[in-house]
């Protein structure tokens, strides 16, 4: 599994069905209100009907008079039930659309992290950007537009059919061609438009990554030729949306030739109805106004197919999501503490070679270890075991005797090199931690990662909007913000992964200052290739390809000259001058 | 000074110039179609008229042949008339798209507040609003060809009923399109519930690992789903506004089309007019209403696409940051001399770089690094002197500074593509030097590590890639395009300690060989880059507070070593 699934058709409709059974009261309101409304509609068109066969008959004026009422009443029901089905299939659209997006994040939350890898995050951001709004598009745009044009279309000819059945069977003939219609359309156009959206995902890269990179692109003289790029991505992205669109306006053709057909029949078979006697003129007048009338919702209908099928293909793919199998929320009650051990761990990616073997590494409560070694040692693999974010492929990772997968979310944390600001005010971000904390809380986490100074001189101290696209904080204060949520969030266990690498070098001292002061009375693992940090801890464990080689306090490993010796030599040496 | 209603004039202007073929043909195509679709209703009239009605087999076929020829007609029209408006639209706005990057893309920096996400819509959906321009002419033309066919009819059949019509028709329409704002403000308001919804979701998925690492999933869900119920009950009250608006639109347009039918049948019935002509007249009245519509709404699409325009212009319009530079020195063994400079928090800063050296630079204060190296990447709005090879660096040509003197930034910009295509950046440079420059920047070791080497993918912003291997392989790019200055900010931040020192070498033993006369900067706090360079200046407070070689600052400055003793 590479890739996230996609539901089915089967389990899309089942899903669907589940969720209309769930509101079934609501849906039958809905459908009422629908069928009402479309019945208003067509009314005048029939009561004009027999208008015309009055004034034939040369009727008086008096005549008029139940037509002109049975026209306003109509009116006056069917315009307010036409916004009222408007409003409950919009309803109902939004409030399943509402829980099938919260019930996709949710999951997509809680995704294990080995499938994430797996799959990268792309295609989940997608469904959980992209997708959804799609789909909240097509509730909003198409659905209603959809259901009242289909409720027309069906009680219109089942009037037409209700005045003579041939004059139905005559406007059933337009039916097929429509579908016909349809059926010719729907299968050039979704891969045109996936073609189309391709393209203009590639030209938006393509301007987002020049826009991103400006400075290297000004400093390598690139301008042209990301230009030159963008101009190829926008001209193709042009070039597909004609052809697309040159696809749509034959299909446009196909409808008008089934609107002919119909329309045609309608008036040719009422001819030879009227000779016969078996229909009046005045009914051949009010079928021929309903088909017309007919004619603005059925293109709407038709148009809006390929919307509805391009919303089915993304509500596929978030129904996908939920039904994803997601690890069993842990049972075990967290231990009061207790060893960090990791007993003869062994990991392998998939089928991949074993990138762990055999490490047994155990923590004492509040003592801080270091890792180091080179790159591809597998100092970050083993940490991830470590944090439960991995789960070994041999041995076993215990906290207190309790395997650390199967603890409860918060009691142990890890601080990746990756890290986020989220967007929004600095405080939101860190109640993300602990949504209780009270802004004193947030002050003193700061401030014991030293990070307060500068949070309160923010344009509006802790209310300040952070993240993509508020205030921008350099990656150093990002990492002491991830320090100062391990601060809140208050964990028995910390683990570090290379958390100061990328805040240059005067950041990376006050980080490790921050580092050391979150990790005060708690125990700790420590990734480190900044090796102050090493010789500032406990012990020192050093890794190479996948395996243990040394461990012990910093001044032993010194002593005895093996790798971290050596590892220290070049560190230090010429800091020493 | 130009003012912005004229540049978005004539942004529209040029608009409608440069696709004047396809946009004149299109709308004499979409006027005829609207002819032709305005006739149907017509047509169905004279049919029950003199064929229906009558019996008369010959009439029939003769209308049913001329509602044939209109069909074919209008299809025709339909598909060549919006195939080349479609064609000047698209044009446009790709047009439009490239003028736009090209402006924020130019050498001499673009003057503008807009962030890259800003910039990014301007260049996208503002491209595409401003072409949408061209799709209203045709509309507005059409609607009016439909609205004139449709008077006529009316009139000549009666004029009392066509008049009530022409005049009752806009005044209603007039009415509702007063709730227009209110709509407006509630859809924009459903929109921006629905967009922060969308953020949300996109910043908690992106930062996931950074969330799990604090066990806060629920806490991110729960505030996902706070903010998806404020979508949906923003949705539910636009919802209401709209539906409350098409119950207002549906009631009135049918009262107005049924007040027609009923004034008509009152007609006919005192044999006023025929059969067919009250049926035209019904039909006529009913497809009057959606040219009357689009009439209605076109000043506020119009008003869209100037407002679009405007910000296309803010772009294609706005200053360049650095002058026309015109001085173009010598290429190689050029110096660097800064005098006095103040910009930021530097504060008299002297530094000077000459042929062939290797100079260190460390600076207490991140402040003024950053200052330092955002003014020799763009020399704007300093004091003092930036002299480069004897120039004014901001009068040298941007080109010729650029290659001359090479600025890497410390956040390493890759691009899609592989690792020889982010590393062999300019054609010219080819694979001559190639290995040395890998080598150099240890950015072999991450070729290694993949079954492609050089040829293995990067994805957008080189996010496949580890913080050491972006900077090792931007290290690379740098060093083989072997500019006679070069500046680096920090390169080796997320390298390990042994590599950083293998990195050291490399840069010495590539550019400062016998007589290779190449000068590099490096600022950077680093032991083993100092240790490598030939002489070390150290900045605090903005200007330069000692200078000598890394061993001599080491052994007797205190406040050295503790800055870059780790």
């Amino acid at each position: 599994m590479n890739t996230l699934p996609i539901a089915g058709a089967a389990a899309t409709r089942s899903w669907l069905g589940a969720e209309l059974r769930a509101r079934r009261a609501s849906a039958t309101l809905t459908l009422i209100a629908g069928v009402l409304a479309a019945g208003a509609t067509i009314v005048p068109a029939y009561a004009l009907g027999l208008l015309v066969d009055r004034i034939r008959a040369g009727g008086d004026i008096g005549a008029i008079l139940p037509v002109a009422t049975v026209i306003v009443v109509a009116a006056l029901v069917g315009g307010p039930a036409t916004g009222y089905a408007g409003y409950l299939i919009r309803r109902l659209g939004s409030r399943i659309l509402a829980d099938l997006r919260e019930r996709t994040v949710d999951t997509a939350l809680r995704l294990p992290a080995q499938v994430l890898d797996r799959v990268g995050r792309g295609d989940l951001l997608s469904r959980v950007s992209a997708d959804i709004t799609a789909v909240d598009r097509a509730v909003s745009e198409v659905l209603p537009t959809m259901i009242s044009a289909l409720l027309l279309a069906v009680i219109s000819l089942a009037a037409i059919a209700g005045i003579d059945w041939r004059l139905g069977l005559a406007g059933a003939v337009a039916v097929p061609l429509y579908v016909l219609g349809l059926r010719w359309y729907l299968p050039r156009a979704a891969p045109a438009y996936a073609a189309e959206r391709v393209a203009i995902a590639d030209r938006s890269q393509q301007l987002v990554e020049s826009m991103q990179g400006i400075r290297t692109v000004h400093t390598y003289h690139l301008e042209d030729r990301h230009l030159d790029g963008i101009a190829t991505a926008s001209a193709r992205a042009r070039d597909i949306s004609m052809s697309v669109f040159a696809l749509y306006t034959r299909f446009v053709g196909r409808i008008s030739r089934a609107e002919l057909v119909g329309l045609g029949s309608v008036l040719v078979v009422g001819f030879l109805l009227v000779q016969k006697n078996a229909v009046t003129v005045g009914e051949v007048s009010a079928t021929a106004l309903l088909f017309h009338r007919l004619f603005g919702p059925l293109i709407l209908l038709m148009v809006t197919f390929d919307k509805a099928q391009d919303a089915g293909a993304s509500l596929a793919r978030l129904v996908g999501v939920l039904e994803m199998p997601l690890p069993r929320a842990p049972s075990s009650p967290a231990p009061g503490g207790g060893e960090l051990v990791l007993d003869r761990v062994g990991f392998a990616y998939d089928d991949g070679p074993p990138v762990l073997r055999d490490v047994t590494l155990r923590l004492a409560p509040g003592e801080v270890v270091a890792l180091v070694g080179s790159t591809g040692a597998g100092k970050t693999t083993a940490a991830s075991l470590a944090a439960g974010i991995l789960r070994p492929t041999s041995g076993t990772a215990t906290l207190g005797g309790v395997p650390v997968a199967d603890l409860p979310a918060r009691t142990i944390a890890i601080v990746s090199q990756e890290t986020h600001v989220f967007a929004g005010p600095l405080g939101e971000d860190l109640r993300l931690a602990r949504p209780k904390a009270t802004d004193e809380d947030l002050a003193a986490a700061l401030d014991r990662v030293g990070a307060l100074d500068w949070a309160r001189d923010l344009p509006a101290g802790l209310d300040t909007v952070v993240g993509d696209g508020g205030h921008h904080l350099t990656a150093a204060r990002a990492q002491q913000l991830a320090l100062a949520r391990v601060v809140l969030l208050d964990p028995a266990v910390v683990v570090l992964d290379e958390a100061t690498a990328e805040a240059g070098s005067a950041g990376a001292r006050d980080l490790e200052r921050a580092a050391a002061a979150a990790l005060e009375g708690r125990t700790a693992l420590v990734v480190a290739h900044r090796l102050t940090q090493a010789a500032a801890a406990d012990r020192v464990v050093v890794m190479e390809h996948g395996e243990i080689v040394e461990s012990g306090p910093h001044e032993v490993l010194v002593a005895a000259g093996g790798r971290y010796a050596q590892l220290w030599g070049a560190w230090s040496a010429r800091s020493a001058g | 000074m130009i003012s912005n209603e004229e540049k978005v004039n004539h942004i529209l202007r040029r608009a409608v110039a440069r696709n004047g073929k396809h946009l004149w043909t299109g709308t004499a195509l979409a006027g005829v179609y609207q002819l032709c679709a305005a006739l149907v209703p017509v047509l169905i009239g004279v049919i029950v008229d003199r064929a229906v009605s009558t019996g008369d087999v010959a009439a029939l076929l003769l209308w049913i042949g001329v509602l044939a020829l209109t069909y074919l007609v209008l299809v025709v029209t339909y598909r060549y008339g919006a195939r080349h408006l479609q064609r000047a639209i698209a044009q446009e706005g790709h047009l439009l798209r490239v003028e736009v990057a090209a402006r924020i893309l130019h050498p001499r920096g673009l003057r503008t507040d807009r962030h890259a996400g800003d910039l990014l819509t301007v260049s996208t959906s503002d491209a595409d609003y401003t072409s949408y321009f061209l799709d209203h002419i045709p509309r507005i033309t059409s609607s009016l060809v439909a609205v004139g066919v449709s008077a006529v009819t009316l009139l000549l059949i009666s004029a009392p009923l066509g008049l009530a019509v022409l005049i009752a028709t806009p005044i209603v329409l007039a009415v509702l399109n007063l709730t227009a704002p209110l709509i407006a403000r509630r859809v924009k308001d459903q929109q921006d519930q629905a967009g922060r919804a969308t953020s949300l979701a996109t910043d908690l998925v992106t930062g996931l690992r950074p969330l799990r690492g604090i066990g806060a999933q629920d806490a991110a869900a729960e505030r996902y789903r706070v903010v998806s119920r404020q979508s949906l009950d923003a949705t539910l009250r636009a919802s209401r506004t709209q539906n409350a608006y098409l119950a207002a639109s549906t009631t009135l347009s049918t009262l107005l089309a049924g007040g027609i039918a009923i004034a008509a049948g009152w007609s006919a019935l005192t044999g006023r007019i025929t059969v067919g002509q009250f049926i035209t007249v019904i039909g006529s009245a009913q497809f009057l209403i959606e040219p009357f519509g689009v009439l209605a709404v076109v000043p506020s699409w119009v008003a869209a696409a100037r407002a679009a325009a405007g910000r296309v212009a803010s772009v294609t319009e706005a200053g360049l940051v650095l002058p026309e530079g015109a001085a173009s020195p010598a290429d190689t063994r050029c110096d660097l001399r800064l005098s006095r400079v103040t910009h930021g928090s530097l504060d008299g800063l002297d530094l000077h770089v000459r042929p062939g050296e290797f100079v260190g630079v460390v600076a207490h204060r991140p402040a003024d690094a950053e200052a330092l190296v955002r003014l020799l990447t763009t020399p704007h709005g300093y004091g003092g002197d930036i002299l480069l090879a004897g120039e004014r660096l901001d009068a040298v040509d941007r080109g010729r500074a650029r290659r001359l003197l090479h600025v890497e930034p410390h956040r390493t910009d890759l691009f899609s593509g592989t690792l020889a295509s982010n590393i062999s950046v300019r054609a010219a440079t080819g694979a001559d030097g190639l290995p040395d420059a890998l080598r150099a920047a240890a950015a072999d070791e991450v070729a290694d590590l993949h079954p492609d080497g050089l040829d293995a993918p990067v994805s957008e912003r080189g996010a496949n890639l580890s913080g050491g291997q972006r900077q090792r392989i931007a290290l690379a790019r740098a060093l083989l395009a072997r500019p006679p200055l070069l500046v680096l900010h920090d390169p080796t931040t997320a390298v390990d300690a042994v590599t950083e020192h293998a990195i050291a070498g490399g840069i010495r033993a590539l550019r400062h060989g016998p007589d290779a006369g190449y000068g590099t900067l490096v600022i950077t706090s680093s032991p083993a880059m100092l240790a490598a360079a030939d002489r070390v200046v150290v900045i605090g407070d903005g200007t330069v507070t000692a200078e000598g070689t890394h061993a001599e600052l080491a052994a007797g400055d205190e406040t050295y070593r503790r800055t870059v003793l780790r």
